[in-house]
């Protein structure tokens, strides 16, 4: 699939964008690279793009003042990704984002986003129900830091994902799932089993 | 006496693709095994692949913040690089293809065989990342100018550059060696 495909397929899974709209939606985008472990998006400072994941692990983290890291979500192909909320209301991002093994990106940028949201009622609908489904994921993720056991919500991540632990070392997904990395690797063996 | 010579983006870029590919084996490969196959001695007696690792550990244990104090402390950029007839010798020696003599390691780099298989692949992967984030900040560096002085006898240095270079060659060779361990069927990863 080209990285236009790509970008398309993730927008029709979303909402069915008219063509001519379509079409001037592909020209706001440039392609990205970037390495491993690459900062994308400092904490304090405002996200400038959108990004869709063409190729990698990528994830977005908070860091507390004692240095503590809590990662908050995985992104890969196909999804977009970025600080969102620092992104659509341009204002300072509360997290990091960075690069978990070797990616490439399409990315556009917030001017010329926002831009064509104004210009195009489909654009904005396409943003609103893209975003009423990430409200649906962050609810369903609050019942399982709640509720499930550390084994479940590693079992509901790996459902989710099911070849993550081959994609990113074990130390970031102990984060995501508030574990210590000892712990992680205990249960990692107890499921193997 | 043949240096090497050549643009220092060019040589990081060279030596960022080879630690790429370890970082990528111990991610897909080595956390993901169980203890007893990491742990598992050769069949002639040699180290597992856990003591493989552990021993490259030891190694940047010892080379990684000199080198990052180093950068620190001097940083001139000089886009060439030139090797040295003492890195030249020394990253032949343990480059799996050039070095053909079986070697014992130092004392104090001889891992033990009871390790926690977990831990070591994880300071490997950090230490890989801790490396290609040193690469990074050696871009803006001169790799010819900075001297780290070696482990065997501090009052030799080797330049920044030919301290990558064996770094990297001594971390294929070994993980060469844990890919001779891997059973055949899981070597082409899931």
């Amino acid at each position: 699939m080209n990285s236009l495909d790509i970008l398309q397929d993730l927008l029709n899974r979303i909402h069915k964008i008219p063509d001519p709209v379509m079409a001037e939606l592909f020209g706001i985008w440039t392609p990205v690279k970037a390495d491993r472990k690459e900062l994308l998006t400092k904490c304090g400072n405002v996200e400038k793009y959108i990004y869709v994941v063409l190729e990698g692990v990528q994830r977005v983290y908070y860091l507390d003042d004692q240095d503590r890291e809590a990662t908050i979500l995985f992104t890969y192909r196909p999804s977009f990704s970025g600080v969102l909320d620092s992104f659509l209301l341009q204002t300072a991002s509360k997290y990091n984002f960075e690069t978990l093994t070797p990616s490439s990106f399409l990315r556009a940028s917030f001017t010329s986003f926002n831009t064509l949201m104004e210009k195009h009622h489909a654009i904005e609908t396409m943003v609103r129900k893209g975003l009423s489904g990430v409200v649906g994921g962050l609810e369903e993720r609050l019942v399982e830091i709640q509720c499930f056991s550390s084994e479940d919500r590693f079992r509901s991540l790996l459902k989710r994902s099911p070849h993550i632990l081959q994609l990113v070392p074990h130390k970031y997904l102990a984060s995501y799932l508030g574990m210590d990395p000892t712990n992680f690797s205990k249960l990692i063996n107890k499921i193997r089993i | 006496m043949i240096v090497m010579q050549i643009k220092s983006n060019e040589l990081l870029d060279q030596l960022g693709e080879v630690t790429e590919t370890h970082i990528r084996k111990a991610i897909t490969l080595y956390q993901n095994m169980e203890d007893e196959q990491m742990l598992k001695p050769a069949l002639d007696g040699g180290w597992s692949i856990a003591q493989c690792l552990d021993h490259l550990n030891g190694y940047g244990n010892v080379y990684f913040p000199k080198m990052r104090t180093a950068m620190d402390q001097n940083t001139k950029a000089n886009d060439e690089y030139r090797s040295t007839w003492l890195g030249d010798k020394f990253t032949k020696s343990l480059d799996p293809d050039t070095g053909k003599m079986k070697m014992k390691a130092l004392k104090g780099h001889r891992p033990e065989r009871n390790l926690d298989a977990a831990a070591v692949v994880a300071k490997f992967i950090r230490q890989q990342e801790e490396l290609l984030d040193m690469m990074k900040t050696a871009r803006q560096r001169d790799l010819s100018g900075i001297r780290i002085p070696i482990s065997i006898a501090s009052w030799i240095r080797m330049n920044l550059g030919d301290t990558f270079r064996f770094i990297v060659a001594h971390n294929e060779r070994h993980i060469r060696q844990a890919d001779r361990l891997v059973p055949a069927h899981t070597m082409g990863g899931k």
